[in-house]
C-alpha cells in the first residue's frame, strides 16, 4: 500500500490543455474514483499516474517515491485496461506471468502467486486457454488477476466495467469491492459512471474542464456538491434548479422567494453568503413531493411521467417556465397535463453568480 | 410448383452454372501444365516426329535422368534456393522493423517518409534497371549472391502491408506490455511480433514466390553460368524454342523448376487462399 500525491499537474496535447494544475493526496489503501463526463481528462491523469502519457509539469509521488520521470515498468502499479488488453497469443497463464517474468520472479513462485490469483478470481479451470475462447466477463477476471500478481503498491482501472452487460457489470461491481477488501492496495478507478464511483470509492475526484471540481466522500458529493456541475453530474435524474431571490428571515437564515412569489425559509444565515447578482436554488428530486393542487408551496404542471417501480419521476413546468422534477411513490396516480401542488423538503442548495454552492453548518457526522 | 420452389429451382441453375464456368477455367488452366507434364515424359525422338505421341505409350523419365546427368541444374537449384530464401528472410525482417516503425513510432518526417515509400509502389522496375546495372557494376556486384539478393530487399509493398497490420493491433497492448515492465524491444519481440504471423506468412510466400520466378534481374546481374538461378538456368539450356531437338527434355526442366513452387503450394495454400482473398489484413 502506498499513498499518492499529485502535485500541480498540467498537461496539453499541442494546443489544447487537458489538464490544468491538478493537486490531489491519496492515503495507502484508499479507492479513489475518477468521475466526470468523456473529455474532461481523467483518463489522461490515470496514463500520466501510468506512466504512459508524460508530465509536462509537475510531479508525481507514489509512496516516498517520485515517479513521474520513470517507465511505467518501474512505477509499481498495475492497470486494468477498458478493453483488458490481454496478449491474445499467450495462455491466460502466460498473460499473468509476463510481467512476472520480465520482473525475474523466480518460476516456482510465478506459479505460486499466478495460482493464488486465479484462485481468489475463479479463473482456474481457464489458465490453460486463449483469452480468444473467453467471455467478456472472464476476460475482465483475466486482467484483474494480471494486476493482482504483481502485487503493486498501486491498481489503476480505466472504465474496467465500460464494455460488460448491465447484469454482468453489477456483478462485477461488487466482485470489485469484495476483491477490495482482499487486497491490501490503493486503487484509482476512472469512470464515467456515478453509480460505479458511489458504490466503489472512499473518495470521488469529480473533474471537469480539465480540472478537479471537488473532492469528497460519496454522501458529501451528493448531499453538498460544490457547484452547479457537481450538482448536475451527480445524482439521478438530474438536480433541478430555480431562480430565487435572497432576504433575510426568521433568525437570521436566508430567505428564498420563488418566481411565483411564494416564499420559504432555508437553513443557510444570510451572514455567511457573499454578495450576488442572481441566486438560484438547487433541489433534489427527493426533496419535491407532489400534492394535491394549492396545498403545496408552489402549483405546476405535469409534463412528463416516468414509472420506475419502487418510485415514479415527474418532471413538471413552473408557471414561469422553469423546469423542475419530482419524486412521487411507485403508486403515483400523477399523470401528463394534471395541474398539481409541490412542496419542498428536502436539503436546500443554494448556488451564486458564478455557480459557486453554499451551505449551512455541516451536519453532525453520519448525518449528511 | 410454387414462387419459392421457382425461386429455388432457378437458383440451382445459377450455381450450375457457376460451377460448369469455374470448371472451365480450371480445365483452362491446367491444360498447359498437364501438356507439360506429359510431354516431359516422352521421347525426344518420338516427340520430333509427332508431339501427339504425347498421348500414346510409351512413357519414359529419361529426361529427368538427362538432367539429374547435368551438375550444372543443381547448382541453379541451390542459387535459386539461396537467392530467394536470403530475399524472404531479409524482407519479412526489414518490412517488419519498419512497419513496426511507421505504426509505432513518432519521429519527424514519418508522413513524408511513409509518402515516398508508398510512391515506391508505382516505380516499375524497367525504369530504373540501368542505373541499377550500373551501380551494381561500379560496387562489382554483379555475379555475386548480395547482387542478387539486395534488389529484392526494397520491398515497398512489404513496408506497406506491415504498417497496416501494425497499425490494427490495439496501443493498449502495447501499454499493458510497458507496464508489464517489458522494454519496447521486448514489447516488439514477445507481443507484437507474434501476432503479425498471418500478415509474415502472407509476405513471406509472395516474396518467395516472386523471387523464385524472377528472370530479368539475375539474367542481367548473373552473366556467369555457375550464378545462373534456376529460371535463367533452364533458359539458357533452349537456344532456340522452336528448333529445339530436345522437347522433352526441356518440359521436364520447366518441370523441375517449379516443382519447389508447387511444395510451397502445397504446404502453405492455406495461406495463399487467405492472402488472394484479403482475409489475411484484417
Amino acid at each position: 500500500m502506498a499513498c499518492v500525491r499529485l502535485d500541480h499537474l498540467s498537461k496539453s496535447f499541442g494546443s489544447a490543455a487537458v489538464l490544468d494544475n491538478i493537486r490531489l493526496d491519496i492515503a495507502p489503501g484508499e479507492f479513489i474514483a475518477f468521475l466526470g463526463p468523456s473529455g474532461c481528462g481523467k483518463s489522461t491523469l490515470l496514463r500520466m499516474i501510468a506512466g504512459l502519457e508524460t508530465v509536462e509539469t509537475g510531479q508525481i509521488h507514489i509512496g516516498e517515491r517520485r515517479v513521474d520521470p520513470l517507465p511505467p515498468g518501474d512505477r509499481g502499479v498495475a492497470m486494468v485496461f477498458q478493453h483488458y488488453a490481454l496478449y491474445p497469443h499467450m495462455t491466460i497463464f502466460e498473460n499473468m506471468a509476463f510481467g512476472l517474468r520480465n520482473a525475474k520472479v523466480p518460476k516456482a513462485e510465478i506459479e505460486a502467486r499466478v495460482a493464488e490469483a486465479a484462485r481468489i478470481l475463479e479463473i482456474e479451470r481457464l489458465l490453460q486457454s486463449k483469452p480468444g475462447q473467453l467471455s467478456g466477463g472472464q476476460r475482465q477476471r483475466v486482467a484483474i488477476g494480471r494486476a493482482i500478481v504483481k502485487k503493486p503498491d498501486l491498481f489503476l482501472f480505466d472504465e474496467p466495467l465500460s464494455n460488460l452487460d448491465a447484469a454482468l457489470r453489477m456483478r462485477t461491481r461488487l466482485e470489485l469491492a469484495q476483491l477490495r477488501r482482499r487486497v491490501q492496495a490503493t486503487m484509482i478507478l476512472v469512470t464515467h459512471d456515478q453509480v460505479e464511483a458511489m458504490t466503489l470509492a472512499d473518495r470521488i475526484v469529480v473533474m471537469s474542464e480539465r480540472r478537479i471540481q471537488q473532492v469528497g466522500t460519496p454522501m458529501e458529493i451528493y448531499a453538498r456538491p460544490a457547484n452547479r456541475f457537481v450538482a448536475t453530474f451527480v445524482g439521478s435524474p438530474p438536480m433541478s434548479f430555480l431562480d430565487v431571490t435572497l432576504d433575510a428571515g426568521a433568525g437570521g437564515l436566508a430567505r428564498a422567494t420563488l418566481p411565483g412569489g411564494a416564499s420559504f425559509n432555508t437553513d443557510v444565515p444570510l451572514a455567511v453568503l457573499p454578495t450576488s447578482p442572481t441566486w438560484r436554488l438547487g433541489l433534489r428530486a427527493e426533496g419535491v413531493k407532489v400534492v394535491a393542487p394549492g396545498s403545496g408551496l408552489i402549483n405546476a404542471q405535469v409534463e412528463f411521467v416516468e414509472r420506475l417501480g419502487d418510485r415514479t419521476l415527474v418532471y413538471l413546468r413552473l408557471a414561469d417556465g422553469s423546469a423542475i422534477t419530482a419524486e412521487d411513490a411507485g403508486t403515483s396516480r400523477a399523470a401528463m397535463g394534471d395541474r398539481v401542488g409541490l412542496t419542498l423538503d428536502g436539503a436546500v442548495h443554494l448556488f451564486d453568480a458564478e455557480d459557486r454552492a453554499h451551505y449551512g453548518p455541516a451536519p453532525a457526522e453520519g448525518q449528511p | 410448383m410454387s414462387a419459392l420452389d421457382r425461386a429455388a429451382g432457378r437458383n440451382r441453375w445459377i450455381d450450375r452454372l457457376g460451377w460448369a464456368a469455374l470448371t472451365l477455367a480450371a480445365v483452362v488452366m491446367v491444360l498447359p501444365l498437364l501438356w507439360t507434364v506429359g510431354l516431359s515424359l516422352k521421347a525426344n525422338g518420338e516427340l520430333l516426329r509427332d508431339t501427339a505421341s504425347v498421348f500414346r505409350m510409351p512413357y519414359t523419365l529419361e529426361n529427368y535422368g538427362s538432367i539429374l546427368a547435368r551438375p550444372a541444374v543443381f547448382r541453379w537449384l541451390a542459387n535459386s534456393l539461396v537467392v530467394s530464401l536470403c530475399t524472404t528472410a531479409g524482407v519479412l525482417v526489414l518490412s517488419s522493423l519498419a512497419g513496426y516503425g511507421f505504426a509505432r513510432l513518432e519521429f519527424p518526417g514519418r508522413k513524408w517518409l511513409f509518402a515516398l515509400v508508398l510512391f515506391g509502389l508505382a516505380v516499375p522496375e524497367q525504369s530504373v534497371i540501368i542505373t541499377r546495372h550500373q551501380l551494381f557494376s561500379a560496387l562489382h556486384l554483379h555475379n555475386t549472391y548480395p547482387g542478387l539478393v539486395l534488389p529484392g530487399l526494397a520491398a515497398p509493398f512489404g513496408v506497406f502491408l506491415m504498417t497496416q497490420y501494425f497499425k490494427a493491433i490495439p496501443a493498449e497492448l502495447d501499454e499493458a506490455a510497458m507496464l508489464d515492465g517489458a522494454s519496447r524491444r521486448q514489447v516488439f519481440w514477445k507481443v507484437l511480433l507474434p501476432l503479425t504471423l498471418p500478415a509474415q506468412a502472407t509476405l513471406g510466400i509472395f516474396t518467395f514466390l516472386s523471387s523464385w520466378n524472377d528472370y530479368w534481374w539475375p539474367l542481367i546481374s548473373a552473366t556467369r553460368s555457375e550464378m545462373f538461378t534456376l529460371t535463367v538456368g533452364v533458359a539458357s539450356s533452349q537456344i532456340n524454342f522452336a528448333q529445339t531437338s530436345g522437347l522433352g527434355f526441356l518440359m521436364a526442366q520447366a518441370v523441375f523448376a517449379s516443382a519447389p513452387i508447387l511444395v510451397v503450394y502445397v504446404f502453405f495454400q492455406k495461406y495463399i487462399v487467405r492472402a488472394v482473398s484479403g482475409a489475411a489484413v484484417r
